[in-house]
């Protein structure tokens, strides 16, 4: 065990892997010698050379594209985009070869890759630096898609991520990448794909969500019970496939539900949830399940934490739902 | 602007509350003056109350199926102004004062200290658990409500229980039935919590004793239908026993549990009446009235009553006495479409047979319309139906309580008769008259009888009754 910020879990489950499993590469813009605009891949460059530590050119298509040309010849590539927000240039790479080519080659080219991203807000960012994309990719039938929230979580989720068969989106929350620290285990472990955490236990509400915004949710929690509501917090870290089990488990003991996510509401993945929730746990509702979120609106700079659900969006909601 | 609270007015005699059948509005609606707001029943009738004035409707008190009593308030009115008022903006005002200015008083004298603001039902427990805990037990039993609002944990609780969440009075925000109403209606027993069952007794001969044995009351148990086989529950409609339905109910088993019917059937050559009626039929329409057969039949009953009393009493079961009526209110049983109605002509005692035409022409035109007025209602003395063109052959018509007697009369028919020996065409009519053997003994009311049919066949006699 040693004490560890996101960043530096993250670089040493890449440098365990790349170790581990020589077929893995990393490629991206100033990954290499810089070692990464956030530092993630600091050191990789020296220690594995440029053969595996790949600077490429401002190029999201490119990255990607390769990336996949080079999955499809066996390798394991680990492409890094510099920020979600530029990830577009490379959707169509995404959508229309990647998370389809294991099904349209029947299985010949799984194309098995992780694309790394820092995602979110709260940095300062303004709009193509904040944004949340997750449900976009969510929505895309063949890719599978996390966001942790602490080290020892991303540590291991990268590590499952890397050795899944499916090309995963790895979002990484850089509000969080050196605030959130904690112990994480030494050498190789992985967290499984598709296993929700409840963080908190409590029997009054649930609160689903995931990466930075599970400890505006604690926060919030933690004040609420001060007011009498002891709420539940569940941490999805992997966001498709989605553990719905732990979050009926939970609804169907509350009877309440608050999703939290930085991304715009409408077509959010809380509507998703929300909507699961009520397939699956209507006769257990004791009140709307309820949406904390972004707005439909682009990211703004100026209000940014008006804009993200912090505790104070997230308290009243978890009282009104409680005391409905 | 102003809001105004609207109290359910007092619509009728002896009239304490009304359930609410049907809203005509809901808030956010505009209305006009008079416009109809809202159909309220009482145990007399179905009235439609109209809006005393213009204006938006705020609120709406009651649920439908809701019991209200006279004097509470019904809808909360905005009257005056349509849009909201805005004070003269300074000049320039930034945007942030345009928020503040909606929550300061008004600018007038005497400031504008409102009963009621939009806004207000949303807080828990106000008005919507208001009504229902101040009329108590009463309406506890009654309460319907067609669409209750309750979360789904609730549904499946009710569900669960057995529980009719219409029936249950909701306790909640926003007029929400919450899991404790649900609870609290099957500890009260108001819920069977098991699905009942239809109890098959077998029949049993027993030889007829000497003495009555002491009655033991049956335990009140309610009976429910199976529930249907899952092939047919599609085609069945269950359709909730309220409103106009309801009253026509209790007030038939009220009367076929308490009086002793006996119905008394004899035939009335009208041949006469009718060349009576065909006589004056013109003059009567000189006077803007339809000269029917029914004003005769009224004055006929009346006539009789006179000489047999006893045919116009009540019976007061609260002090066990027979109350003989020295008026003469003569209820027509009408049909409407929402059920079994019985306006009154009121003093036939003292109106002529035009009086009377007249009346029942106005009553006949208002009750079509559903428009028959809460006066109008309740409170005979003695009732007449009149069975029409499918009354059958004779009917055994149920008394309407707490009446001993009741008059059915049926079609007209051409039918050979004997008379002085010849077969010959006669008109020729048959009463059905039921009474309550308690009270009226058999050859009384034969009596009676034979004394309608005596002024019927000879309805000239009728002029000798004239007052």
């Amino acid at each position: 065990m040693s004490q560890m910020n996101m960043v530096q879990a993250i670089n040493d489950a890449l440098r365990l892997e790349m170790r581990r499993d020589s077929r893995v590469v990393v490629l991206g813009e100033d990954v290499g010698k810089v070692g990464g605009v956030f530092r993630v891949t600091q050191g990789l460059f020296d220690e594995f050379g440029d053969e595996r530590v790949i600077d490429t050119p401002l190029s999201e298509g490119g990255i990607i594209g390769a990336a996949i040309g080079m999955a499809l010849y066996g390798l394991v590539p680990v492409p890094e985009i510099q920020f979600a927000d530029f990830i577009f240039p490379a959707y169509d790479q995404i959508v229309s070869e990647l998370a389809k080519y294991r099904y349209r080659s029947g299985g010949e080219y799984p194309a098995k890759l992780v694309i790394r991203t820092p995602v979110g807000g709260g940095i300062r960012g303004g709009h193509y630096h904040s944004q949340s994309p997750e449900a976009q990719f969510i929505h895309v039938a063949g890719l599978k898609v996390v966001c942790p929230s602490n080290p020892a979580d991303a540590k291991g989720l990268l590590l499952a991520a890397i050795r899944d068969p499916d090309p995963v989106m790895f979002f990484e929350p850089k509000r969080i990448y050196r605030a959130a620290k904690g112990d994480v285990p030494e050498g190789d472990y992985t967290v499984p794909l598709g296993v929700a955490k409840v963080v908190r236990p409590g029997k009054d509400v649930t609160i689903v969500t995931w990466g930075a915004m599970l400890y505006e949710s604690l926060e919030a929690a933690n004040q609420a019970a001060g007011q009498g509501v002891d709420v539940e917090v569940i941490d999805l870290r992997t966001l498709w496939p989605l553990d719905i089990d732990t979050v009926i488990a939970s609804v169907k003991k509350t009877g309440r539900v608050v999703v939290v996510h930085e991304a715009p509401k409408s077509c959010g993945f809380g509507a998703e949830i929300v909507s699961l929730v009520n397939e699956k746990a209507f006769l257990h509702l004791e009140a709307p399940p309820v949406r904390v979120t972004g707005f439909d609106t682009p990211f703004p700079y100026t209000l940014e934490n008006e804009y993200l659900p912090l505790a104070h969006r997230i308290l009243p909601a978890l009282l009104e739902t409680a005391r409905y | 602007m102003s809001t105004y609270e609207f109290k359910l007015p007092d619509i009728g005699e002896g009239v304490s509350e009304g359930e609410i059948v049907k809203w005509l509005v809901a808030p956010g609606d505009t209305v006009t003056e008079d416009q109809p707001i809202v159909e309220v029943m009482t145990d007399k009738a179905t009235v439609t109350i109209t809006a005393p004035k213009a204006g938006k409707v705020l609120e709406t008190r009651a649920p439908e199926g809701g019991v209200v009593p006279v004097h509470s308030v019904l809808v909360v009115f905005e009257i005056g102004g349509g849009a909201s008022p805005k004070a003269p903006a300074p000049a320039a005002a930034a945007a942030p004062a345009a928020p503040a200015a909606k929550n300061e008083p008004a600018a007038t004298a005497v400031g504008d200290i409102r009963e009621t603001l939009p806004g207000m039902s949303l807080m828990p427990t106000a008005v919507a658990s208001a009504p229902a805990q101040s009329n108590g037990q009463a309406s506890k039993q009654s309460y319907f409500n067609e669409k209750p609002l309750a979360t789904p944990a609730t549904r499946a609780l009710a569900r669960q229980l057995g529980v009719d969440l219409r029936a249950v009075p909701p306790t909640g925000s926003n007029g929400r039935v919450t899991k404790d109403d649900v609870r609290s209606l099957v500890t009260d027993g108001g819920a069977a919590p098991k699905p009942p069952v239809i109890e098959h007794v077998a029949p049993v001969e027993v030889a007829a004793p000497l003495a009555l044995p002491p009655v033991t009351p049956r335990p009140a148990q309610k009976l429910g239908l199976p529930p249907p086989p899952a092939a047919v529950a599609a085609l069945e409609e269950r359709i909730p026993l309220r409103g106009m339905r309801k009253r026509i109910f209790e007030g038939m088993t009220r009367s076929k549990h308490t009086a002793a019917h006996f119905t008394f059937v004899e035939e009335c050559d009208v041949s006469a009446l009718k060349a009576l009626r065909a006589r004056l039929r013109p003059a009567a329409e000189k006077a803007g009235v339809k000269l029917t057969f029914l004003p005769f039949f009224v004055k006929a009953v009346v006539a009789a009553l006179k000489r047999h009393p006893t045919l116009n009493a009540a019976f007061d079961e609260a002090t066990q006495e027979i109350v003989v009526r020295r008026y003469y209110d003569i209820g027509i049983a009408s049909a409407t479409e929402a059920g079994l109605i019985v306006p009154v002509v009121r003093g036939a005692d003292r109106k002529s047979i035009l009086d009377v035409a007249r009346d029942i022409q106005r009553l006949g035109e208002e009750t079509k319309v559903g428009k028959v007025r809460p006066e109008d209602l309740g409170g005979s003395t003695f009732t007449i139906t009149s069975l029409g063109q499918q009354g059958g052959l004779f009917a055994t018509p149920i008394l309407n309580f707490p009446e001993v007697a009741i008059l059915g009369i049926h079609q007209m028919k051409q039918k050979p008769v004997v008379r002085d020996g010849q077969i010959v065409i006669g008109d020729v009519m048959l009463l059905s008259l039921s009474f309550d053997h308690r009270i009226i003994d058999g050859h009384i009311g034969a009596a009676f009888a034979y004394e309608i049919i005596g002024y019927l066949q000879d309805p000239d006699r009728l002029f000798l009754e004239m007052a």
